[in-house]
């Protein structure tokens, strides 16, 4: 890694779509060098409804970006989301053959394909297998376990899987532009390397990447994943709601939930009522500040239990650090009371991570998910300094891509 | 018009259909046979092992090898496993004698089985019956020597059965998720064995509006060295013509309706309740012109089963030369994906059939091009005769020469027909209920329906079972034995009472026939508005739809 590597994240979100550029330096700083953002249409719970419509979003994109960036981009990591997305952890065994007491390089490669041996339904495509810690002899050993002596060699892998065609259709809209899909990432898994500190996903802790129109959760114990997944709920539907309760156009509605609205459930802010002005000259409209926050709050509170239930049983007690919120709709006021009702663990909002650049970008938790790819590209080529990420990605295309490479 | 009863069908006796099983395998889809509650027939296992042997429920058990192996099994060796039937063979004959069909289900592979089941399909046909043999071949992973013991066995039986069905195991496997059980897929093999075996009944022994005989089923199978091509489905509702047609060529064995575009014959068998339509069935027809070539001739029957309520179901069978399957198979392997109509099946059809996997299993060798005898003589028994008493029987006499009333000449006819071997159709033999009064057989004849071609009383009993809620029990069984025995194979019964009792299959039947072929169905929400997600499909997690604001859910 002599000289510094320029990395492109395509998040194709729900409300936006998002590309940023970003230079790595070779002392593995980071720096923003452009970001292309514009609001996505055809895309409904985080996956693409509208072919056409969306290929022209992320062109637009692509041109903002470039044209910030100064870079000519080629190649990007695409991450995706879409309730079809789950991830599930599994073990596998290897017994060291007789004679071989010590660990090599070739059992720890047996064991992680039995680990990822896992019967996935046919119609689903792996998109991550990432190894959560070795044990030998049933002693965990977080890091490489190669030139220990053992005798049972265990490898526990956290893998996320999704729908071949759905994936796809992420993918094929990058390459139509035409543009490189580097790697294919999770979006939390993604989110979530850009929120959270090494020692924080040491510690235990549970991102909630709250979109447009997902919410997207990863939970980090003892340094891996332990879940993720992905809830079809998101700002869209607490907009919607608010429509249809109160009869607001949609677009007075999102303006509504972005200034008035509260998630809190605190009784003082929910007194007194809301007035919609009219620019049209009519009437403006009345709406009680209570109602208000009650459909926000309900909608979000039941989304935030979803994600519980769906955590492991004993997932939450090890979080030892504390529930991460990140996404556009964390934005939300009293979304913090809210979640920490619910989780009863601390509540972090996004800080400004170690990124240089464009600041202003990097505070928005709109955008974790495509600088979380960046991070997730660092990471990548920091793990394989040999096999470079792009030929491990080409790999997997060929895989996943129907038309050839 | 004076009211008729509908008379009781010529019936084949139930001593007349024999089940045997072979070997380890062959003893397990006997199980599943029993289990799922096989009316009109006779089971037996044949084995070496004897602990397997007196595990099997099957009524009747033949212990082969009784001084060569000595109780153990046959260690795949299949000249030992012929040898121990060899030691066996008088009595397998006596099990064996005066039954006109004899389905012989077996797994190849293994020694008793690839052994015994050649000499017992010789026996079978030595004694005069006419023999189909169910036979699974190996699972890849078994290595290459059973495989070749298998195929040895299935060159022997494709010259020595009438009929020859195979099923692949391997591709068996696919008919169930790689996450369920080992369990599970065995016994959705045997479970697919055991459905074939009763369409291939059904379509002998039920009667039909148009009904379907054995010169029929003979006719779709036979093409010399081919695969047997087989699909059942059933549906209900809105469009349950298309749906049941859906589910039907989602079966493996026919590869999702693909390997129906080369068959010269198919046989396809239609039963509804009393409110199915003609118009319904035109549907279905036109919807099934499209899998088939255009100059294919289409073996129609159909027949009405007031148990089947508001379904319907569809039952194709046919059969496709090897070779052209193996171009199709492999054509089909790598364009497996393109084929949108088709996965857009399995995908809509929900679980139908457990959403398979393609293709073969099946290949049935016709041998002998044989004997196309119609076996008008339908066991009006049971489910069947319910619809039987409310419809019209058609007696559908089409191409019949002659009216045979004599049991005693219906053999010596049929025996006549199976050694000849001739595939003509000249030999049906029809059976008319001569002893009715001229004039009901004249109201018979002209409160006819439709039949303009035979029938196939198939797949009553898949209907019947989705929808009768009943567990199914031996004594059931026993029961309906009992209202069908007769002995002479075309003994003719008078009119009879009412509708027999309503078939009653396994609960497992039951449920996997409900399961594969019935459209999930889908609850009616009480909803709520959605506002800009209208439209879309419901949100569902845990029973909530989630588009819909909790803030007016959970006020409700």
């Amino acid at each position: 890694m002599g000289k510094p590597r320029i990395h492109v994240g395509l998040e194709i979100g729900t409300t936006k779509t998002v590309m940023v550029v970003a230079e790595v330096k070779p002392d593995g700083s980071v720096k923003i060098l452009g970001l292309g953002e514009t609001s996505s249409a055809g895309v409904r719970k985080g996956e693409i409804v509208d072919y056409p419509q969306i290929r022209a979003c992320v062109k637009a994109a692509l041109l903002k970006a470039e044209d910030l960036s100064d870079v000519d981009i080629s190649s990007v990591f695409l991450s995706v989301t879409g309730p079809h997305i789950e991830g599930l952890n599994n073990r596998g065994t290897y017994r060291l053959p007789e004679g071989e007491p010590e660990i090599r390089p070739r059992h720890v490669e047996e064991v992680k394909e039995i680990a990822s041996d896992i019967a996935i339904p046919s119609e689903h495509v792996y998109l991550h297998s990432l190894i959560r810690h070795y044990a030998v002899d049933g002693q965990p050993h977080a890091t490489m376990p190669t030139g220990l002596m053992g005798r049972k060699l265990d490898a526990e892998f956290h893998i996320v899987h999704g729908v071949r065609t759905r994936v796809q259709n992420s993918i094929k809209c990058a390459r139509e532009i035409p543009l490189d899909v580097d790697d294919v990432v999770f979006a939390p898994i993604a989110s979530a390397q850009v929120v959270l500190e090494r020692k924080w996903k040491e510690a235990g802790a549970l991102v909630l990447d709250i979109g447009g129109g997902t919410t997207d959760y990863v939970l980090y114990v003892d340094g891996a994943i332990l879940a993720s997944g992905c809830i079809p709920v998101g700002g869209d539907h607490v907009t919607n709601d608010i429509h249809l309760v109160t009869h607001l156009p949609l677009s007075k509605a999102e303006q509504v939930k972005k200034t008035e609205g509260c998630a809190s459930g605190d009784p003082e802010k929910s007194d007194g009522i809301v007035t919609v002005p009219d620019e049209g000259g009519f009437p403006d409209v009345e709406l009680k500040r209570q109602i208000l926050n009650d459909v926000i709050r309900m909608r979000f509170q039941e989304t935030l239990e979803l994600v519980k239930e769906r955590l492991p049983q004993d997932g939450l007690v090890r979080v030892g650090k504390g529930v991460f919120l990140t996404g556009g709709s964390s934005q939300m006021a009293g979304l913090g009371e809210l979640a920490q009702d619910v989780f009863g663990l601390p509540v972090y909002k996004p800080e400004s991570p170690d990124v240089s650049g464009v600041h202003a970008y990097i505070k928005d938790p709109q955008y974790s998910t495509a600088l979380g790819l960046i991070r997730y590209a660092q990471i990548l080529e920091e793990e394989r300094p040999n096999s470079t990420a792009f030929s491990r990605a080409s790999g997997f295309f060929r895989s996943l891509w129907p038309f050839g490479g | 018009m004076i009211p008729y009863e509908r008379t009781r069908q010529q019936t084949i006796p139930n001593s007349a259909v024999k089940i045997i099983g072979v070997g380890g395998a062959g003893a397990n889809m006997l199980d599943r046979i029993a289990l799922d509650g096989m009316e009109g027939a006779e089971l037996l296992a044949c084995n070496t092992d004897v602990r397997t042997l007196t595990s099997s429920v099957a009524p009747e058990k033949i212990q082969l090898g009784r001084n060569l192996t000595r109780g153990l099994g046959s260690g795949g060796d299949p000249s030992l496993g012929n040898q121990a039937a060899e030691e066996a063979e008088l009595e397998i004959r006596d099990a064996l004698r005066d039954r006109k069909i004899i389905f012989i289900c077996v797994g190849l592979g293994g020694g008793t089985g690839s052994g015994a089941a050649p000499l017992i399909a010789q026996l079978a046909r030595d004694e005069g019956a006419f023999t189909v043999v169910f036979a699974t071949t190996p699972f890849n992973f078994e290595g290459a020597r059973r495989r070749e013991q298998a195929e040895n066995a299935l060159a022997e039986l494709s010259t020595l059965a009438n009929a020859l069905i195979t099923f692949d195991n391997t591709r068996m496997g696919e008919l169930v998720l790689a996450k369920q059980g080992v369990h599970e897929a065995f016994s959705a093999a045997d479970r697919m064995v055991s459905e074939s075996i009763r369409a291939v009944t059904r379509i002998v022994m039920r009667p039909g509006l148009v009904n379907i005989g054995l010169d029929d089923l003979m006719a779709a199978l036979s093409s010399p060295k081919s695969r047997c091509l087989f699909g059942s489905g059933i549906a209900h509702g809105e469009n349950r013509a298309q749906q049941a047609l859906k589910n039907a060529l989602v079966s493996p064995l026919l590869d999702r309706g693909s390997l129906l575009n080369d068959t010269d014959t198919v046989l396809v068998h239609v039963c509804g309740g009393e409110d199915m339509t003609l118009y319904e069935l035109e549907l279905l027809m036109r919807g099934l012109s499209k899998h088939v070539p255009e100059t294919a001739q289409i073996l129609f029957g159909t027949s009405v089963d007031p148990a089947m309520a508001e379904s319907l179901s569809v039952t194709l069978v046919s059969s496709l030369p090897e070779d052209r399957l193996r171009a199709d198979f492999s054509k089909s392997v790598s364009t497996k994906k393109a084929e949108t109509f088709n996965d857009n099946d399995t995908g809509e059809s929900e679980s139908s059939e457990e959403a398979l996997p393609e293709d073969e299993g099946s290949l049935a060798e016709t041998t002998d091009p044989v004997s196309n005898e119609e076996i008008p003589a339908d066991n009006d028994s049971s489910a069947e005769s319910g619809q039987d008493s409310s419809l019209v029987k058609q007696e559908v006499e089409q191409e019949e020469d002659e009216i045979i009333v004599e049991a005693s000449e219906d053999e010596a006819q049929f025996e006549v027909v199976e050694e000849e071997s001739q595939p003509g159709a000249e030999s049906n033999i029809r059976i008319k209920v001569k002893e009715l009064p001229q004039s009901q057989e004249q109201d018979q004849e002209s409160l006819k329906i439709v039949p303009d071609e035979e029938p196939a009383p198939i797949s009553n009993e898949d209907l019947a079972s989705a929808f009768v809620e009943a567990v199914p029990s031996l004594e059931e069984t026993g029961q309906s034995l009992d209202l069908e025995g007769e002995d002479a194979f075309f003994a003719e019964t008078g009119p009879t009472g009412g509708p027999a009792p309503i078939k009653v299959e396994s609960l497992e039947e039951i449920q996997a026939s409900a399961q594969a072929k019935r459209p999930q169905g889908e609850l009616a929400l009480d909803g709520g508005p959605k506002g800009k997600f209208e439209g879309e499909d419901p949100n569902l997690i845990e029973g909530e739809d989630l588009d819909i604001p909790p803030f007016l859910r959970k006020k409700k």
